[in-house]
């Protein structure tokens, strides 16, 4: 726990020392603004909610997705991940502790996206499943989080984390269906998208929109929770046995 | 005229040298497995839109639109150039040689304008025909020289932003994403220029990409000659004049770096 609370302190400062970790709070009430704009200008107002939660997976997504990558490269960088693996507690819980600091604050873009479609197009966002809504983005927040220690792992092997990075953005927003739902994607397509947390999660909250009722909300809910915890599992379990592996070979530190 | 050649000589070897850099990025694996897939996934996105609006008229221009927004989006990656030079620690040999530093930077980020062009072609033949479009062949050939043109334009504009953000290198990729997602939002990407407020409109046409997009959209739609030659025009225009720009400030802003201490030479 207190390897934990060190790195959710130590990624605060990350933020207050390196501006560029906020892109996503100048790049989400964008977002926000062009998928306003696609559906108003096809005079489809009630896509609204589509327009209003993309974005916030964009930003969350690219916070786990960066700062995963980020968080080993700029350790090996500052030569500080062989002290950091030496240390008497968890790396692991090191490395979650930041990531789930910087998912948590990206809750920040769910105000600011919902604030830029209320000032500037005077969409109301309007919450009909209160409930269901904060369980979807409770879970989804974890499962961001535990997907995220997955791909920490996979960096600490990747000699270049921000090639992947930069990669795995847009193949996961239409994978996950965050804007358009998975049913208006090619059917082959389809098998691969229920893979991926974002999908399940993406359509609970726009259903948690809609004032229709939601249907098979808890096993809809436990997929996300489901998909996020392997995430986790295999994250820290890969997480374990590469340390055993880069210890041994001596490529730790190797940049 | 000696003046020149000294100039296209530092510009050759900055493009040499910025190949370089870019085979040191990718492998062909990477690009293809990387890159590749990515803008193809970056185009599908928002062409799906169109699908979801079960309109072929959206699909189009959300396809087109988002496709040749990859060549801009490349383009304006170029402003990384700065920052690595002083992460390289070569920023300090840059200014104490005696050509000037902004064709070093406006000619080094030449390979990914020309990634992104050759990127956005790809991603609009590819997926244009998988999406159901017809594009009229040979009249379509001229998508070639107006995509290079608009990432040209983009990266003109890039260059002066390079300038201004050169003493400011920790918010480089802050700038770099607000600058390309605004860009997005604002030269008829997504949506025609003329659903912006009028004065939205008139910073649009200011803006690179804007007026070059149009003439794509024309060569596709069969619009009249005139009105390709006219917004063909002004994206040369706008690109001469971001260019023009670059060229007067970029010096100014080194040299008051240097005055404040505030250029630091390495990372």
């Amino acid at each position: 726990m207190r390897a934990f609370l060190a790195g959710a302190r130590m990624q605060l400062r990350f933020f207050r020392a390196y501006p560029d970790g906020l892109i996503p709070f100048f790049t989400a009430p964008m977002f926000s603004i062009i998928f306003q704009m696609n559906f108003r200008h096809a005079g489809r107002q009630d896509l609204t909610a589509y327009a209003a939660i993309a974005p916030v997976f964009i930003a969350l997504w690219w916070l786990a997705l960066f700062n995963s990558g980020w968080t080993i490269t700029t350790e090996r960088w500052n030569g500080t991940i062989e002290m950091l693996v030496a240390a008497p507690s968890s790396f692991a819980a090191n490395i979650f502790g930041r990531i789930t600091t910087t998912t948590l604050v990206g809750v920040v873009s769910f105000v600011e996206t919902w604030g830029v479609a209320r000032l500037i197009f005077g969409t109301k966002v309007t919450i009909h499943h209160v409930w269901p809504f904060l369980a979807t983005v409770v879970v989804t927040l974890a499962a961001m989080a535990g997907t995220a220690v997955a791909m920490a792992a996979l960096f600490v092997l990747a000699r270049n984390a921000t090639t992947f990075s930069n990669s795995a953005s847009f193949p996961f927003y239409v994978l996950g269906g965050i804007l358009v739902p998975v049913s208006v994607l090619p059917h082959w397509i389809q098998p691969l998208s229920s893979a991926v947390f974002l999908s399940w999660s993406a359509d609970l909250l726009r259903a948690a929109l809609r004032p229709t009722p939601m249907h098979d909300f808890a096993f809809r809910l436990g997929m996300v929770a489901f998909l996020g915890a392997c995430g986790l599992a295999v994250g820290t379990w890969s997480m374990r046995v590469i340390l055993v592996r880069v210890r041994g070979s001596g490529e730790l530190g190797t940049t | 005229m000696r003046n020149l050649v000294s100039n296209a000589r530092v510009a050759w070897y900055a493009i040499l040298s910025g190949a370089n850099d870019y085979w040191a990025i990718f492998t062909l694996k990477s690009w293809i497995f990387g890159w590749c897939v990515r803008m193809i996934s970056q185009v599908s996105f928002f062409a799906l839109i169109g699908k979801l609006l079960r309109s072929d008229l959206q699909t189009e221009f959300l396809l087109v639109g988002n496709a040749v927004v990859i060549a801009a989006a490349a383009a304006t990656f170029a402003m990384f150039m700065t920052t690595s030079e002083r992460g390289n620690g070569t920023l300090s040999l840059l200014l104490a040689s005696p050509s000037r530093p902004v064709v070093v930077f406006a000619a080094r980020g030449v390979y990914v304008m020309a990634d992104g062009v050759f990127s956005a072609l790809l991603g609009l033949f590819i997926l244009g025909p998988a999406f159901g479009l017809h594009f009229p062949f040979p009249r379509i050939l001229l998508v070639i020289p107006l995509t290079l043109l608009v990432g040209t334009s983009a990266y003109c504009f890039s260059t002066f932003l390079a300038g201004v953000i050169l003493r400011y290198r920790e918010i480089t990729g802050l700038v770099v994403n607000a600058t390309i997602v605004t860009l997005m939002a604002l030269c008829g990407v997504n949506v025609p220029v003329s659903f912006y407020p009028t004065w939205l409109g008139w910073i649009s046409r200011c803006l690179p990409i804007t007026n070059g997009l149009e003439a794509i959209r024309d060569v596709i739609n069969g619009s009249p000659w005139s009105s390709i030659a006219a917004h063909t025009g002004a994206e040369l225009l706008v690109a001469s004049v971001w260019l023009s720009l670059a060229l007067a400030t970029f010096g100014r802003f080194m040299r008051a770096g240097q005055r404040d201490g505030s250029l630091e030479y390495a990372s």
